[in-house]
């Protein structure tokens, strides 16, 4: 099986990636584990803001949902329930449906791998009842099933106080947000003065001491700066922030960089969002931890690249077009995870991690 | 517990289906995995952990973290939180070591 372009991820900066692509007449595949496009934004029911133009404000699954029918418009080939288990000698990618493998030799891949929720780990973690805070959210907003009755929350990022919200909304008691450090990590305010308003107690310089449960979780101590208490829930949602997901680079022999506001190890890339390994490119979480709206930029920014290498584009359209969304992106996202993308890139050429291949 | 209507998606839950949890029915809904199924009637813990024998439950849901593992319709090992109910599905805890030497396996 032979394609031009292979996007790797059917979140929304896959998508964006393969309406662009695809908008130019290149043969396009796209391929996802999930049977769904839309990647998580199919759970996420907060509005979203800062989407760029022409997208107005709205809710996670309305844009999942809108990216899907722009699809629609094109001859894609869809592999759902599909994942890459390894990379042939030639180049080609090994691609399973869970029953056989075969190859697929792309001209361009674009991974758009998106990123995973990290862990944060106390005595008896891994107890049945602790669970990450988007588990919790996609068994409310895609299963429809109740996790629990009452809960802590362990972190506090923006993230969390989405989620927060729509757990109150469903009924469950939130006994309280622990956060390690001394602040609440949150920027958007207003969400968390909406929680600090209804009455719901944050612990700051705070953790989890330890769980306990037969089978599964029943209580914890919370450990403060100056006492330890017990809450008695049956749901603890661990919110350790995100960070990208990067198996499929080390396979494909990409360098890595280190960006803590971009969520930690991060593949090296240029401007082009062309990674270490010529014919590879990278869009969305996966280049870093950010708001909805530069993720569909960074797809947009890559697929430009991929168009201008597979001469569909002009350089002179390419590089106009690709400087135009990096000044969107510099507007959409936080400053500080804007300057941290930039000295990712200025590091394009003196990568810490090189040859790292683990399987 | 199932959400009959959900404050934002409304009433999304339509076509009911008849799961097996160590051979007593529970009730499932078409779009929910296995994992989701079995939170809804009150089964967190799905599995213990090889060598300590822990309790182990849903952790990611992303099919990440392989916390979820268990035996669905005969096979080992299956996470439970990527894999959709079926009616008549066959669900066991995941416990110990599978036994790979059988004459099924080819051994």
């Amino acid at each position: 099986m032979d394609t031009d372009v292979l996007i790797i991820g059917a979140g929304p900066a896959g998508i964006v990636a393969a309406i662009e692509t695809a908008s130019k007449g290149l043969n396009v595949t796209i391929i996802d584990e999930s049977n769904l496009l839309g990647g998580q934004l199919r759970q996420q029911t907060q509005m979203l803001q800062s989407l760029p133009s022409p997208y107005q404000s709205m809710r996670g699954f309305e844009l999942a949902q809108d990216l899907t029918n722009q699809l629609t418009q094109f001859p894609i080939r869809y592999l759902l329930e599909h994942r890459i288990i390894g990379i042939y000698a030639n180049g080609s990618l090994g691609i399973t449906d869970e029953l056989n493998v075969f190859p697929i030799m792309a001209k361009k891949i674009i991974v758009a791998t998106g990123a995973t929720e990290n862990a944060i780990s106390f005595p008896k973690w891994t107890l049945p009842g602790i669970m990450t805070i988007g588990a919790a959210q996609t068994l409310v907003n895609r299963d429809f099933v109740i996790p629990g009755k009452s809960a802590v929350i362990v972190g506090s990022t923006d993230f969390a106080m989405d989620i927060i919200h729509q757990l109150i909304d469903v009924g469950i008691n939130i006994k309280g947000i622990i956060e390690q450090q001394p602040t609440i990590q949150a920027r958007e305010m207003k969400k968390v003065n909406e929680l600090y308003d209804i009455g719901l107690p944050f612990y700051v310089n705070a953790s989890i001491k330890e769980a306990r449960g037969i089978g599964e979780v029943k209580e914890v101590d919370i450990q403060l700066q100056d006492r330890v208490f017990t809450e008695y829930v049956d749901l603890v949602l661990v919110d350790g922030g995100r960070s990208p997901i990067l198996d499929l680079f080390y396979q494909l022999n990409c360098s890595f960089g280190f960006g803590d506001k971009l969520g930690g190890w991060v593949p090296s890339y240029n401007q082009s969002f062309q990674t270490s390994v010529n014919d590879v490119f990278i869009a969305g979480n996966a280049t870093g931890i950010s708001v909805h709206g530069a993720l569909l930029i960074t797809g947009k920014i890559a697929a430009t690249s991929v168009c201008e290498e597979l001469e569909v584009l002009s350089r002179e359209e390419a590089e106009k077009q690709s400087a135009e969304l990096w000044k969107e992106l510099e507007s959409r996202e936080y400053t500080d995870v804007f300057q941290e993308r930039i000295k990712h890139i200025e590091s394009y050429k003196s990568p810490m991690l090189k040859n790292q291949f683990i399987s | 517990m199932h959400i009959e209507n959900h404050p934002v998606l409304g009433k999304q839950l339509q076509k009911p289906v008849t799961v097996y949890f160590n051979n007593q029915p529970l009730l499932a809904y078409k779009q929910q995995t296995v994992a989701a199924a079995l939170i809804a009637n009150g089964i967190k813990k799905l599995g213990e952990s090889r060598k300590l024998v822990q309790s182990r439950g849903l952790f990611c849901s992303r099919g990440r973290c392989c916390s979820c593992y268990m035996t669905i319709d005969g096979e080992n090992h299956v996470r439970s939180c990527m894999t959709k109910v079926k009616d008549g599905m066959q669900i066991y805890q995941s416990l110990g070591d599978p036994e790979i030497r059988s004459d099924e396996n080819g051994y």
